[in-house]
């Protein structure tokens, strides 16, 4: 399938995206280390906390919502009598 | 001048609405909203009380509550003019103008009985906003909102009844549950602030609305309940629960939801359990953060549904499944709802980090772990819905293959308002801690803050690049995600209609079975006098006869018996 110049312009500009954004979650990891980093709880304060809630929570937060589909999930013309 | 209630004035403008042509209404409307923004200027106090029926209706109250409400709802109003400009129908117009004011009014009322007029207001003008659709689903929405924002008034009313003769008034101020009254009261400010099982009209009725009436919607409705909450209910404990659930749940909808201006009115739930939480805590802290949130919350809120709004202008649509690539065609557009996106994720420089940092703080100093890391989680979910899902899937994801122009430039306009607010309230915390109820000392921006936020969302927002690369991220599909309203919508139905038609059987037996019996006597009682038991045989004078002799016959037993 030909992609559309829009298309190809999507995908460079995502992966240019995703490096950026690499290089800015290393450069942070790189402050948590140097930065003594205290939150409003005890266990915020452990190293890299933020980042491997951050992740794991988004992960929890669309695998639910997959499962959620099973169960609430109907045709586009369900409320249509 | 500055006794009259804020918001008056504008319900009163609105009956001339109608009446103007395009523009002139227009200028009209912002004088209007800036005459009533004159009364906020009053000062803390009462300003303004009638007397009716022996007893004071307190129409203009005003302290350090209602003044940042005050503010907001004013600007939001004028926004929401600016957003409109290009709408030449007034039916929005007028609706919008009233609907803002009775907000404005609702925040100034001093008594129970006051904030229920103004509480039903809201909800007769706002459908409006909904009915304008014009569609027949919209029309449906329309009557299911007004049917359960007519409840809650309901309920608010009963309420303030059995709260007058529990207490002997009905002064609005803090109140503590436990009577009839108060939970009564609780509970019509829990629908109208979409507690948990109480949020299905939100999702159901804000999406229905026209692209100005969703924007108009988003701002005062749910915010003068935690308002009417913060003055009601500040520290009752089970706010922190119901505000913790209304952060979480949401969020997993709004993955699976197409229609994007209902994955907004999903997230709007989402932040508004981050207010109830900080109204459940009560401390001067949280009470300034729930405010705080509200204020930066209706702004971001209005620039995403706006966004939304203008697509929907442009393309046709607001569905996921059908939107992609438009960062080209809606460059402006694309440009500020990323700064709405950003604010409402919270992201430091922009308005959502400096609001929610104080309830966050708030949430660390009172010591409640699990509900700060049930919040914690609940921003990644933020960020999923409404910094990633929206604009994504709006402008990039695929090529959508629409050629559009870009928004209006009054949509431009009011969308660039928006976004100057809400950079600049998160570059000048201390300016915008001002207006909170209470003075404090509170700084956002530390190291600490800073890296630890910023790491939440990077990585977060790397999440959502993993799993795109290896699919795992849901693909949008055309469909229905059930919602809380399911439940009167089918389920009620479901039970009831049996029960019902049942009863109505049952009925139409009872009346045909009383209409046989009448038939019988009629036709018994002509029988008899066209064949009488005794007597001539012509009816008429046989018929005297017999009434004659059993007259004759009760005279000679009732003289018996007496």
């Amino acid at each position: 399938m030909k992609m559309t110049p829009i298309q190809q312009e999507l995908q460079k500009m995502g992966s240019r995206i995703s490096v950026i954004l690499l290089v800015i979650g290393v450069l942070l990891l790189g402050f948590d280390l140097w930065v003594h980093r205290h939150g409003e709880t005890d266990l915020e304060d452990l190293l890299f906390f933020p980042a491997l809630y951050g992740f794991a929570a988004f992960v929890m937060i669309v695998i639910v919502g997959i499962g959620l589909r099973k169960i609430v999930m109907r045709g586009e013309d369900y409320y249509d009598d | 001048m500055t006794d009259l209630t804020p918001g008056l004035l504008m319900i009163l403008a609105a009956g001339a609405v109608p009446y103007l042509s395009h523009h002139v209404r227009q200028v009209f409307m912002l004088l209007a909203i800036a005459v009533s923004a004159i009364s906020l200027t009053a000062g803390a106090g009462v300003h303004w009380v009638v007397p009716v029926f022996g007893q004071e209706l307190i129409l203009h109250h005003a302290d350090n509550l209602t003044l940042p409400f005050g503010i907001i709802f004013h600007l939001a109003a004028a926004l929401n003019v600016v957003y409109g400009w290009h709408e030449k129908r007034a039916m929005e117009h007028t609706a919008g103008l009233a609907y803002a004011g009775a907000a404005i009014a609702a925040v100034h009322a001093g008594d129970l009985i006051t904030l229920f007029i103004w509480w039903e207001a809201t909800a007769v003008t706002s459908v409006f906003l909904i009915l304008a659709s014009g569609t027949e689903r919209a029309n449906k929405a329309a009557m299911r909102y007004l049917l359960v924002q007519v409840a809650s008034g309901v309920m608010l009313l009963a309420g303030a009844a059995f709260y007058w003769r529990e207490t002997g008034a009905w002064a609005f101020s803090a109140m503590e549950l436990g009577s009839l009254g108060t939970w009564l009261i609780f509970l019509a400010f829990g629908i109208k602030a979409a507690f948990p099982f109480l949020n299905g009209w939100l999702q159901d009725a804000y999406p229905e609305a026209t692209v100005i009436g969703t924007v108009m919607l988003s701002a005062f409705t749910t915010k003068l309940a935690v308002y009417a909450f913060a003055r009601g209910f500040a520290g009752t404990d089970y706010l922190i629960w119901i505000g913790a659930t209304m952060t979480a749940f949401p969020v997993f909808f709004a993955v699976i939801e197409n229609d994007l201006r209902r994955v907004l009115s999903y997230s709007l739930n989402n932040q508004l359990g981050f207010m109830i939480v900080a109204i459940g805590i009560g401390s001067e802290l949280a009470i300034n953060g729930a405010v705080a949130h509200a204020f930066a919350h209706i702004i971001y809120k209005a620039l995403l549904f706006m966004s939304m709004g203008a697509v929907l202008h442009r393309v046709g649509t607001a569905k996921a499944s059908e939107l992609g690539g438009l960062y080209k065609s809606m460059p402006y557009t694309m440009v500020f709802c990323i700064i709405g996106a950003m604010s409402i994720s919270a992201f430091p420089l922009f308005s959502g980090f400096v609001a929610k940092a104080v309830i966050m703080s708030a949430l660390g100093y009172e010591g409640f772990v699990v509900i700060y890391m049930i919040l914690l989680a609940a921003s990644a979910g933020v960020l999923e819905h409404s910094g990633i899902k929206i604009p994504y899937f709006t402008f990039f994801g695929h090529d959508g293959g629409h050629k559009v122009k870009e928004a209006p430039v009054n949509m431009l306009i009011a969308m660039g308002i928006a976004s100057a607010l809400c950079i600049g309230i998160g570059v000048l915390p201390g300016v915008y801690y001002q207006i909170l109820p209470y003075a404090m000392d509170y700084q956002p921006y530390d190291g600490s803050h800073v890296v630890g936020q910023l790491e939440l969302l990077v990585f977060a927002m790397l999440a959502f690049v993993v799993l795109m690369r290896f699919g795992f991220y849901p693909p949008e599909i055309r469909s229905t995600v059930l919602n809380s309203d399911w439940f009167y919508r089918r389920l009620a139905p479901w039970v009831l209609k049996p029960i019902f038609s049942f009863g109505f059987a049952f009925v139409r037996a009872l009346e045909a079975a009383v209409i046989d019996l009448t038939k019988a006597i009629f036709r018994l009682t002509r029988q008899a006098s066209d064949h009488p038991i005794s007597g001539p045989v012509i009816p008429g004078p046989a018929a005297i006869v017999q009434v004659l002799l059993l007259g004759m016959v009760l005279v000679v037993v009732y003289a018996a018996l007496g």
